[in-house]
């Protein structure tokens, strides 16, 4: 008490708005977690309680033996699962590339230093950006699907759209953030508008480049896994079919063909990784 | 180095000026070597596939075609019904229950899965690795598939394949961001004596509890982006809309659709870059500041 007689009144009055702040900011984080909680219990409510069809579900017995179908693995699938792996690997290699090839368009637009225009094409590419990573990858392949009619092409179209965002996004990072001396040296040698491009610019947005695009490509043989569910072929197609024929050791195989693509695609990015950086 | 001095001595002594290239002799040599590989890669991959070139350069003239005929004037009326309108409100209590159960599975496992924290390096370290390793690389739609044949139609499948999704996602950038710790306050901690659990409690946690935070805003916002098509196949929601409008043709119920995630997809992304950046402005920038995100 001593100590608080002798403080000057501005001094308390600040340690009491001190106080006060921080009781507003208790208060409000309360609120907020009130407010989490109060909209799970209420989801909870809807979806879990309202929403499901308990008797259809049946007992716990019954769910595991659901489960345990799926456990019975069908060997004698693998011969057919060679082809359809290696068909998923080039869908997503060839999809990133496309993508890669519409994502440079995207970048040079919507990067602000190099645009060509800001009131038009800036906001252009942002848009691209965008709408290209809110369309999810089953919707692209549904749309490209209807286009091009069946088979890998409508795989590849799809992986390359939804890649663009990502590409072009982080390129066009990249590209603001470039260092502008060695691109007026190049300039200084006399150097033309492309040389200036792909001595200046390019070797210092390659590694990001490249790294983004190998990260891309380990994203991509995950998506190229599922284009065969809505008509564009690879694994999925197999997964389809083998849903359809109520195999379900088949299932089970071919998500165990699809996780060793996965870790071969995590090997193999690990290393090109390494080799670029 | 004996290379480049042979190089400029021979360059000395003949005199003449010489052509200049980016890459010397042996590195350019590897480089043309592997530009020639993928170009024989795209071309074999082209001709495996039988992907007919003509038709891709066809294609444009024909989505346009298409969309122009088929889809062009979009249903709106379809997508401002009652019913549509509850789907979307479902779709997004889906993309909260799996992205909040998520969540709440995907924290210890980072923990577990954190190289520099986790409790036992011989058997949890793997086995969080492994989890968090399957359930990302399995595609949420095939999560729903599984779920939706095991649990019936309806929208606990669909959360439960989101929240294995979530799992896969936020457990990834959450173990990263513990990694990426300062060691110093969790070394003085330790050494007063503290267990696994206060370590985490009081050294680790106040260093990525931003970080976290705006970790899962991201998670939901994704959550979200799968959640308005796991209906596709069978779980609740917009995507259940949209699987029946396909299957019967009602293509311009389908445009309109199509345009509704996308506003509600562009509109989710707008909240949650709004969050994040508050949540990062309140306190010290983050890792997760600066850096987009992979989706």
């Amino acid at each position: 008490m001593g100590e608080r007689r002798t403080m000057t009144g501005g001094r308390a009055q600040a340690l009491q708005q001190m106080v006060e702040r921080h009781r507003w900011d208790l208060a409000r984080q309360l609120a907020l977690f009130a407010g989490i909680v109060a909209v799970c219990l209420w989801s909870v409510h809807v979806i879990i309680i309202e929403g499901t069809d308990w008797a259809r579900i049946g007992s716990l017995t019954g769910v595991l033996r659901s489960i345990g179908r799926f456990l019975v693995l069908d060997w004698s699938l693998i011969p057919q699962l060679a082809l359809p792996m290696v068909e998923t690997f080039m869908m997503a290699t060839l999809g990133t590339l496309l993508g890669l090839c519409f994502s440079l368009p995207v970048a040079w637009f919507g990067a602000i230093n190099v645009t060509p225009s800001k009131a038009v094409f800036y906001p252009l590419g942002r848009f691209l950006m965008t709408l290209s990573r809110s369309i999810h990858e089953i919707v692209w392949a549904l749309i490209f699907v209807a286009a091009v009619g069946l088979g890998a092409l409508p795989g590849i179209l799809a992986i390359a759209m939804r890649s663009v965002g990502f590409i072009s996004k982080i390129t066009a990072e990249a590209i603001e953030n470039i260092d502008h001396k060695p691109v007026e040296a190049i300039r200084a040698t006399g150097a033309n508008n492309f040389q200036v491009m792909y001595y200046g610019i390019i070797p210092q947005i390659l590694p990001v480049v490249l790294g983004t695009i190998i990260f891309e490509w380990d994203i991509n043989i995950r998506r190229s896994a599922i284009m065969g569910l809505v008509g564009a072929g690879g694994l999925g197609l197999t997964f389809f079919r083998q849903m359809h024929m109520f195999n379900y050791g088949g299932v089970t195989m071919v998500i165990l063909a699809i996780l060793v693509l996965i870790i071969l695609g995590e090997v193999i990015s690990h290393y090109a990784r390494k080799a670029v950086t | 180095m004996t290379m480049i001095s042979f190089a400029r001595s021979a360059q000395a002594r003949d005199g003449s000026r010489r052509q200049w290239s980016r890459f010397r002799y042996p590195d350019s040599l590897f480089r043309y070597a592997a530009l020639l590989g993928a170009v024989l890669f795209i071309g074999y991959s082209i001709e495996f596939l039988g992907i007919d070139l003509a038709r891709l350069l066809q294609m444009f003239g024909r989505i346009g075609e298409v969309l122009a005929n088929r889809y062009y004037p979009p249903d709106v009326g379809y997508v401002l019904q009652p019913d549509y309108l509850h789907s979307v409100l479902e779709s997004i209590q889906m993309a909260y229950l799996g992205a909040l159960f998520g969540l709440l599975l995907a924290a210890p496992l980072a923990w577990f899965a954190s190289y520099n924290m986790t409790p036992s390096r011989r058997v949890l370290y793997p086995m969080a690795r492994f989890v968090i390793m399957g359930s990302r690389s399995v595609h949420e739609m095939i999560w729903t598939i599984l779920f939706v044949t095991i649990l019936g139609f309806g929208m606990l499948p669909g959360v439960l394949a989101l929240t294995m999704f979530c799992i896969g996602f936020a457990g990834k950038l959450l173990a990263e961001e513990i990694e990426a710790v300062d060691m110093g306050p969790v070394d003085a901690i330790r050494a007063s004596g503290a267990n696994a659990v206060q370590t985490v409690m009081y050294a680790v946690w106040p260093q990525v509890k931003v970080a976290w935070t705006g970790i899962a805003i991201y998670t939901w916002d994704v959550a979200f982006r799968a959640a308005t098509v796991v209906g596709f196949f069978g779980a609740g929601g917009m995507g259940w809309y949209l699987k029946r409008n396909v299957q019967q043709l009602e293509n311009e119920r389908v445009a309109a659709i199509l345009l509704s995630i996308v506003a509600l997809v562009i509109v989710s992304e707008l909240v949650s870059a709004w969050a994040r950046h508050r949540v990062a402005k309140a306190r010290r920038p983050t890792a997760l500041q600066g850096r987009t995100v992979a989706d």
